[in-house]
């Protein structure tokens, strides 16, 4: 797969309105097995799969909601208007694997779908069946590539993609599914199946097998019960509700399904107030002390408002991903509602979620490829740590000796003048009236160096330089992870800024579409991954043990190739570009043919050092990602 | 607030009613403050608690009965699911098991079987839980009795 590059689609819309740009982002497919294998070679296969699998979102979408014809030429969409016969929008596809095919556009709330036109009946059936026969579970695998920018052309780093990115229809579609699987299959009703399925994790296996051993049991837990209580009334009908004490008519109570009555004010501040109280609303049950009976979803769409209603069925809505914890989770991308879904046993953590976020899926810190987890738990807490304080200033102060008031050397010699006038030498903390000469003038200090030559080291100073080592050492890698993030983070800028604008100019300027301006794009993408990457190494090589010098010393290496290939990719996307950009576009207007060469050369060297930092970098990812066990423990 | 004071006013009402078929529990209301309420239990039988007269605390929240009232001992007593100091009782229908259908005289019932029943596993007084915890019984026994004698019963003499 795809190691360095954002997954994402960009489609343009360049017919007609060329000021239109619409950013398209893949938002998931549909399922992803976690078995890789070889292509499927059949186009016809692919088109299929493509096109009953694909979504795309499309901001600024003007036409919300629109079914229409679409045909698709040279990997250009267009998109026929129903009425008058007559295409209306042209959209244009990177990527796009499938050249030539018609097929049906469809946008329900700026989330583009193409379907085949292709009546041969139900996509998802044609798709496992394809599936089986090949023996192949993997083909969405290679479906991926084809809407990435797809800057990994090289496949042997690739790794599988175990996940799925949600987006909210598809989540509570599928927990729809799972309520009705359980409904129909224990005829039960659907608001006892969500609380059985919520009590199991929902978990449709689990329930099902807990339910079909010990149902007595189960009923008993999740507070089920086999039949609804009819309750008969008394004489008179009046029924005292023992919440709030007041005497009501039997027909204006209320009671689930285990018959304890209650009246309706109290059943409605009763829900309210436990809805308000959390997620534990979830967990409702009968007001009754010694009654188990569950309070389900129906009860609370008949009692509370429609603010609590909401929040309830959001309650809902979210434990199906967050009581799954082990196979589904929110992103952590800030403001994102996409939800991802995990297969078990993957090799690889890192996950990219629909917005554009990427992160570990193990302990939701950033992507941190190739350096473990641990270590950057050790590494993050390090860096919020109080303790780095003290150690700096154990490091970087010394105490008057007289006053002992603490003091920081900016600049200057080692003579030392405290507030309280004391005059003493920085380096021995000796009266700055026994130096002189002798002693090594103003810039140094005998006394001092004789101590220390002699190894007779001050038991203070001895903890100091320790600590300033060790300070100095953090300090080293620090700067440099934060740096690469800086980098990464202005890169990233910079690459919307050219996606924005720079290569409407550069096409305009050089005549040449922006589809043959990608390779800029995936330059980009490339230096945004590598800061990422570089960025965690300088946490791993703090963590490196001293001790092990061969493999301190190749992971230097490896690292500073991958490094210097970086910048140089980096200063060609940045510098030679903008010459490109800024040059006057007038002065070429009459010499075309130059332009072009100046392209060509600008587009070889960009090509040329991606992939070349590509590959320093995918050689730095297995080194460090098994331990760099290519050279031997001392 | 409202329906906080018309159901503890009607609580009054049935406690008034219930003092002769409840000897074992004398609830009172204060004067001027329908939210704070005092309540004398009698220590139950066969237990080290026994023949003690034990004052218990209400102070009531507005939410009532959705929410649970705030209940502490006054009389001081050793138990393992009760603070030595500050009289703080650790009870689950006080917590997150209440449900509004409980009452001020049920919870001095439940506080009454808790006193009976006492849970070593979550205490609040740790020497009164380990002693349990370890076994010694009748190490517990002789302490609770103690400070029953020392704190709940009248002065001989």
């Amino acid at each position: 797969m795809n190691t360095y590059g954002l997954r994402e689609v960009r489609v343009k819309k360049f017919k007609r309105l060329p000021e239109y740009e619409y950013d398209v982002k893949r938002l998931r497919s549909r399922e992803v097995r976690p078995k890789r294998s070889k292509r499927v070679d059949s186009a016809e296969q692919k088109k299929r799969k493509v096109a009953s699998e694909d979504k795309y979102e499309v901001k600024k979408l003007k036409r919300k909601n629109s079914e229409d014809q679409c045909k698709v030429v040279d990997g250009v969409i267009e998109i026929f208007d129903d009425e008058y016969g007559d295409y209306s929008d042209k959209y244009e596809v990177k990527g796009i694997r499938r050249t030539d095919s018609e097929g049906v556009y469809k946008s329900v709330d700026g989330v583009v779908k193409i379907f085949e036109d292709d009546d041969e009946g139900d996509y998802g059936d044609d798709i496992e069946d394809e599936g089986d026969c090949n023996d192949d579970g993997g083909f969405e695998e290679d479906d991926e590539d084809w809407c990435l920018n797809d800057t990994d052309k090289s496949d042997d780093d690739s790794r599988e993609k175990c996940y799925t990115v949600l987006i909210e229809d598809d989540i509570r579609q599928q927990q729809q599914e799972d309520i009705t699987q359980v409904t129909n299959t224990l005829s039960i009703s659907r608001v006892s199946a969500t609380i059985l399925l919520r009590h199991y994790n929902w978990d449709v296996e689990k329930a099902h097998e807990a339910w079909f051993t010990t149902e007595e049991k189960v009923r008993k837990d999740v507070g089920l019960l086999e039949e609804q209580v009819v309750r008969i009334h008394n004489m008179e009908n009046i029924i005292k509700c023992s919440v709030c004490f007041d005497d009501f008519d039997c027909d204006d109570m209320s009671a689930a399904n285990c018959g304890h009555l209650f009246c309706e004010s109290c059943w409605t501040q009763y829900i309210s107030m436990k809805i308000n109280d959390g997620p534990e609303c979830l967990m409702l049950r009968c007001p009754n002390p010694s009654c188990p009976v569950a309070v389900g979803q129906d009860m609370v769409n008949k009692f509370v408002s429609d603010e609590d209603k909401e929040k309830y069925s959001n309650y809902l809505y979210r434990s199906y991903v967050e009581d799954k914890r082990k196979m589904s989770k929110w992103c952590p991308g800030p403001g994102c509602e996409f939800a991802i879904e995990f297969v078990a046993g993957s090799s690889s953590y890192d996950v990219v979620c629909g917005c554009g976020h990427r992160f570990c899926w193990n302990c939701v810190e950033d992507a941190h490829r190739p350096v473990d987890c641990d270590t950057v738990r050790k590494w993050v807490l390090k860096n919020t740590a109080e303790s780095e304080n003290v150690t700096w200033i154990l490091a970087n102060s010394k105490s008057c000796p007289k006053c002992k008031r603490p003091i920081q050397k900016n600049e200057g010699c080692m003579h030392m003048v405290c507030q309280c006038k004391f005059h003493f030498c920085w380096l021995c903390l000796g009266d700055w009236n026994n130096h002189g000469e002798e002693t090594g003038g103003y810039y140094a200090c005998n006394i001092y160096e004789k101590v220390r030559s002699g190894g007779v080291y001050d038991e203070e100073e001895k903890i100091k330089n320790k600590a300033k080592d060790y300070l100095d050492k953090y300090a080293f890698y620090y700067e440099r992870f934060e740096e690469n993030q800086k980098s990464r983070l202005k890169a990233i800028e910079s690459l919307k800024k050219i996606q924005s604008e720079g290569l409407v100019k550069l096409s305009d300027k050089y005549g040449l579409p922006e589809t043959e301006l990608g390779y800029i794009t995936d330059a980009w993408q490339q230096i945004i991954e590598c800061r990422r990457v570089l960025k965690w190494t300088y946490a791993y090589g703090y963590y490196l043990p001293p001790s092990e010098h061969v493999k301190k010393q190749f992971f230097e290496c490896l690292q500073g190739e991958a490094e210097s290939a970086l910048e140089r990719l980096h200063q060609c996307a940045e510098k030679d570009l903008r010459k490109y950009l800024e040059e006057d576009g007038a002065l070429y207007y009459d010499t075309f043919p130059i332009k072009l060469v100046d392209l060509t050369v600008l587009k070889s060297k960009l090509v040329n050092l991606t992939g070349t930092t590509r590959n320093y970098f995918e050689s730095l990812v297995r080194a460090l990602e098994n331990g760099l066990s290519d050279v031997g423990t001392q | 607030m409202q329906a906080s004071r018309a159901r503890l006013f009607k609580e009054y009402k049935e406690v008034q009613r219930e003092k002769v078929a409840d000897p074992d529990i004398q609830l009172v209301c204060d004067d001027t403050n329908i939210f704070k309420w005092t309540a004398l239990i009698k220590g139950p039988s066969e237990t080290p608690y026994e023949g003690g007269v034990f004052q218990l605390a209400f102070a009531v929240p507005e939410q009532y009965p959705l929410q649970p009232p705030q209940v502490r001992f006054l009389t001081k007593i050793f138990h393992p699911n009760v603070h030595f100091k500050t009289g703080e009782i650790c009870l689950d229908i006080l917590k997150t098991a209440w449900s509004p259908a409980w009452t001020l005289q049920s919870v001095c019932r439940a506080i009454i079987a808790l006193m009976a029943h006492p849970e070593a596993d979550s205490p609040l007084n740790c020497d009164s839980g380990n002693l349990l915890r370890s076994g010694d019984l009748r190490g517990y026994q002789s302490m609770a009795r103690m400070y029953t004698k020392l704190a709940a019963m009248p002065k001989k003499g």
